[in-house]
């Protein structure tokens, strides 16, 4: 009895949940492959009989689309620079915010989690200001010192990086917080330890924190990963994917095409394209962890 | 070939289900037809209005004075946010599930008159002589018209004029607003030799409709007879080069990044085209400039048609209460009702002879926005236009920036639109 | 509590290399911190503002002319109480939603059984489609299941999330397999063995995810719209996007809603992060 429990209890634990995700998620998924076969647009919508199959032309036409293939490339400059940036911050932030001794330090913790919880619209506002051409702080204190303007919003390039800078100061607190408690489950025996035999913080640091962090930093460098080449929020709200689609990006690209113009196979195709990346980015971190470690 | 499409679908959403989709579709059945959805006269009915943003909040106290002169007719007002109201509307479509009236912004008349979820108000108009399209200004009609249907009757509008500072255009002789073409961009350029950081007019570059009202104001004629797009026919080339001209000769921003209220205020912007709500944004936030700003007409090229927008009403086309749903919209269509909704929401009315009041006839702003609506139209009721105005801002974009050869830009931007439109 | 790193037993140089470390870092956090608060102090004093200041050039952070005008427009015009409750509910059954990922999680983490693998990165995918890409499927879903215009209807998609079981399963995978094993041979069932061996030692990312939770549901907004076929249903969220114009940005409004929508969230993070985090002690695990 006791054995046939535990045989049984690890489905027991994840039955439910998974039974909610099979329902609100991959079967929803499998129904959004199957459209992405379709010419399904907002009549098809309406009445099914009008909506027929012409196999992969979507996929052939999306990865035609010159607009689609821009949309991938500033993705992939949006993840190559975003990304590693983001762990490094927030890991460092975390790092430093447990290592200070002071009372101040706890109250950082409040204070760079915040942008994450703070309303997009007043973020967008807020940032329109330190951008802004004319009248913003970022190109007031350039010329304060003696720079010329930088064109924030409406260089291609720069563009791109302005929103990376955004993204970033927006995601810091919620994976700061995670790594915060992670260090919480590091034993300080092991500390003690490395103390008594001389380490100094430097040494404790990356002999003890950051491979006891293993764990933490695996699951945020997958779900940042996963989440940046989501990215949608921040050329949606600043820049419409502008100028000259140069902050496009694939997310932005499939939600313009499915819902400001109902074409819903076409932007099916495009988000099983990205999905395709996105499984294999996530399967080549796994495999890469499992080699590392025996972890998982 | 369609048939497995909803087969494949329907095993993939789970053999549970098939019974709840099979369900829905009988449900539909019987109320496609205009006439016979609504039941009989004094049956007791609810009527599920779904209405837009705040405005919508001011509906149920003219939903109570309609069920006071109906008393077997209640009504059901959800708001709906203007950002995701689409959304929901998906949603209903999908699941042939909705509201029995809905308010709908001009733009999105097209999409969802293709899909065939509004009906047609046709069959109405004789027992509900206020739905009548002579009742109302021309542009609205037409917005509201898919083909030989009429699936929206227009409710309240607004049209794009000139807003321009007085005393700013006085200083550069110009005594009244430029009525043509040339006095816009010769004013426009006088007020941006004012000095650095000055400006003569907002032009929004991301503004989709702009290029074609201006356009249309050249004489360009969008469709080839055969219903083929023509936007790079040498009146179109000719409006796009005098819009550009703006943006080249420095009398228009190409990226200022300021709010367009405190700009007009300071003067750095002394003249935009814009809507009917800036009267009340700048009365509001400007007060420091009363009497130092008015409205005109616009410019004139060949003509000075305007855009028209605004919100007409629809029913949707899965309702089952049809005639109820015509019944009060008839009764929004009123002059008194849309006077008193001018009233709580600053919304214009569409019905000309609301017009006819002295509360619109003596407000020196509203009679601008009355004459500019004898002269404004929609853009036209066609699915693909969403997607061709988008495509237009972004070869614009390449236009203005780059200042790239406009010819060659449009024609490229007509390719395009030829191939949305196939 | 926290690790001192440096501690008693190290020399006086150490301790004067620890103090000047402290300040450096001390201060480099401070000026983050700077960039980090503008925004959000920004948001909140705007939202006592005309809307006239918030638009003026050039702008002020302190109001010039100080009104509580956006938020009484805001109580006056919103549904509130009815908002309010409906919001309370969702955040309740999140924290339902919470128990069974971190149950799922649990099974992930410490239990090797057929298909464990494949079926994690099942989990995993469902996180790789953009949400708007499945909207209508689960809107269809639910509508064949009798769920619009209920409250499940507007729970159940949001109850589960790859994303927090995940996060339970990385954490649960650090506690010591022998630990587990001990309390087996007491005689514990595997139900007591979760929630008295694992919850309590994975507190920390407990309360992590608790504010995350509080959070989603306290925001949620999608559902609630599309789900919900009467105003009696509608959250907060809804209810302020609602007080937007078409034409008008309302930036007053916006702010004043985005400061009343942040401080309960604020004020849970400080409790959270004061009474669990701190408190929290690894004794379990030595």
């Amino acid at each position: 009895m006791k054995g046939f429990m535990n045989r049984q209890a690890p489905y027991f634990f994840i039955a439910p949940t998974l039974l909610l995700l099979t329902l609100f998620s991959i079967v929803p998924i499998v129904v959004a492959l199957v459209i992405s076969f379709t010419d399904m647009d907002l009549r098809g919508l309406a009445n099914w009989d009008r909506v027929s199959f012409i196999g992969f032309e979507n996929y052939v036409e999306v990865l035609k689309d010159p607009v689609f293939l821009k949309a991938i490339l500033n993705t992939l400059f949006y993840v190559a620079i975003g990304v590693p940036l983001v762990i490094l911050f927030s890991l460092t932030i975390a790092l430093l915010i447990n290592l200070g001794t002071s009372r101040i330090f706890k109250a950082f913790r409040v204070v760079y989690y915040l942008p994450s919880v703070t309303n997009i619209v007043a973020v967008a506002v807020v940032w329109s200001y330190l951008y802004n051409p004319a009248l913003g702080l970022f190109n007031y204190l350039l010329n304060s010192v003696g720079l010329p303007d930088v064109p924030w919003l409406t260089e291609p390039t720069i563009a791109k990086l302005s929103l990376i800078l955004l993204a970033i100061w927006k995601a810091i607190g919620l994976n700061m917080i995670i790594f915060i408690a992670a260090l919480q489950g590091i034993p300080k025996t092991y500390y003690e330890a490395a103390q008594l035999d001389g380490a100094n913080t430097w040494q404790q640091v990356t002999s003890i924190t950051i491979p006891m962090l293993r764990f933490a930093i695996f699951f945020v460098s997958i779900t940042t990963m996963i989440g940046w080449l989501q990215f949608f929020e921040e050329p949606f709200v600043m820049t419409e994917g502008g100028p000259l689609d140069g902050t496009l990006s694939v997310a932005l690209f499939i939600y313009q095409n499915g819902f400001k113009f109902n074409n819903f196979g076409y932007a099916a195709a495009g988000s099983f394209v990205l999905f395709v990346c996105i499984i294999a980015v996530t399967l080549v971190q796994l495999r890469l962890q499992k080699n590392e470690s025996d972890m998982t | 070939m369609k048939k497995t499409f909803a087969m494949i679908t329907t095993v993939a959403l789970g053999a549970g289900l098939l019974a709840g989709c099979g369900a829905n579709g009988n449900n539909t059945e019987g109320n496609t037809g205009a006439g016979n959805g609504g039941g009989k006269e004094n049956e007791k009915v609810t009527l599920s209005v779904w209405g837009m943003g705040e405005e919508a909040k001011t509906l149920p106290k003219l939903a109570e004075q309609f069920t006071k002169e109906n008393p077997n007719i209640t009504i059901n007002v959800q708001a709906l946010p203007w950002n995701q109201g689409h959304e929901k509307l998906l949603t209903a479509i999908a699941s042939k599930k909705g509201p029995d009236v809905i308010q709908m912004g001009t733009s999105w008349i097209p999409e969802f008159a293709d899909a065939e979820a509004l009906a047609d108000l046709t069959p109405y108009v004789e027992k509900y002589p206020e739905l009548n399209p002579d009742n109302f200004y021309e542009g609205a009609v037409a917005a509201g018209k898919a083909g030989d249907k009429y699936v929206s009757s227009p409710w309240y509008v607004e049209t794009r004029v000139l807003y321009y500072r007085t005393d700013l255009l006085k200083e550069v002789g110009y005594e009244a607003a430029p009525k043509t073409w040339e006095e816009l961009s010769d004013a426009a350029q006088k007020l941006a030799a004012r000095g650095d950081g000055k400006y003569g007019i907002s032009i929004d570059p991301k503004e989709q409709s702009l290029g074609f009202m201006f356009s249309r104001q050249n004489g360009a004629e969008w469709f080839t007879a055969e219903g083929q797009p023509n936007f790079s026919d040498p009146k179109f080339v000719e409006a796009v080069e005098y819009i550009n001209s703006f943006y080249q000769n420095g009398s228009a921003p190409k990226d200022l990044g300021l709010d367009i209220i405190p700009a007009f205020k300071e003067g750095i912007l002394p003249m935009f085209i814009s809507g009917p709500w800036m009267i009340k944004l700048i009365q509001d936030q400007a007060p420091e400039i009363d009497g130092k700003w008015a409205m005109a007409v616009l410019p004139k090229k060949e003509n000075n048609i305007s855009l028209l927008g605004g919100s007409n009403l629809s029913i949707f086309e899965y309702s089952k209460n049809k005639d109820a749903a015509a019944k009060f919209i008839a009764f929004m269509s009123k002059p008194e009702t849309q006077l008193q909704w001018m009233e709580t929401t600053s919304s214009l009315p569409a019905a000309t002879a609301a017009w006819e009041d002295d509360k619109l006839k003596n407000d020196v702003n509203y009679k601008v926005i009355g004459e500019q609506l004898n002269a404004a139209q929609p853009m036209p009721v066609i699915t693909e236009w969403a997607q061709i105005s988008e495509s237009y801002v972004k070869h614009f974009e390449v236009i203005y920036r780059n200042n790239a050869d406009v010819k060659k830009e449009l024609e490229s931007f007509n390719n395009d639109a030829i191939k949305l439109m196939k | 509590m926290r690790t001192t790193v440096a501690g008693k037993k190290g020399g006086a140089r150490d301790r004067e290399g620890n103090l000047t470390f402290q300040w450096i870092s001390g201060i480099l956090l401070t000026i983050g911190g700077i960039f980090f608060l503008l925004p959000f102090f920004w948001m909140v004093l705007s939202s006592f503002k005309p809307e006239s200041e918030i638009v003026q050039i050039p702008p002020t952070f302190w109001p010039a002319t100080f009104t509580t005008y956006n938020f009484s427009y805001l109580f006056e015009n919103m549904n509130f109480g009815v908002y309010l409750k409906n919001t309370l509910i969702i955040v309740l059954f999140s924290f339902g939603g919470l128990m069974l990922n971190a149950l799922a999680g649990f099974g992930f983490a410490k239990y090797d059984f057929k298909g464990r693998n494949g079926l994690f990165v099942l989990v995993l995918a469902t996180m790789m489609i953009p949400s708007q890409v499945t909207m209508i499927p689960v809107y269809l879903i639910l509508n064949s299941l009798g769920l619009t215009n209920t409250m499940t209807g507007i729970v159940l998609p949001g109850l589960v999330g790859a994303f927090a079981i995940f996060l339970f399963r990385q954490f649960m995978s650090t506690i010591p397999t022998e630990l587990l094993e001990a309390t087996r041979l007491d005689g514990a069932s595997e139900y007591r063995i979760f929630l008295q061996i694992a919850l309590p030692i994975s507190k920390p990312i407990l309360a992590v995810q608790a504010i995350l939770t509080f959070i989603a549901g306290w925001n949620s907004f999608l559902w609630p719209l599309i789900i919900a076929n009467d105003e009696s249903l509608y959250t907060l969220s809804v209810g302020l996007s609602l007080l937007k114009g078409q034409y008008a940005a309302n930036f007053g409004l916006q702010m004043a809603g985005a400061t009343f929508m942040v401080a309960p969230v604020i004020v849970l993070f400080t409790y959270f992060q004061k009474h669990i985090i701190e408190n929290f002690t690894i004794s379990g695990l030595k």
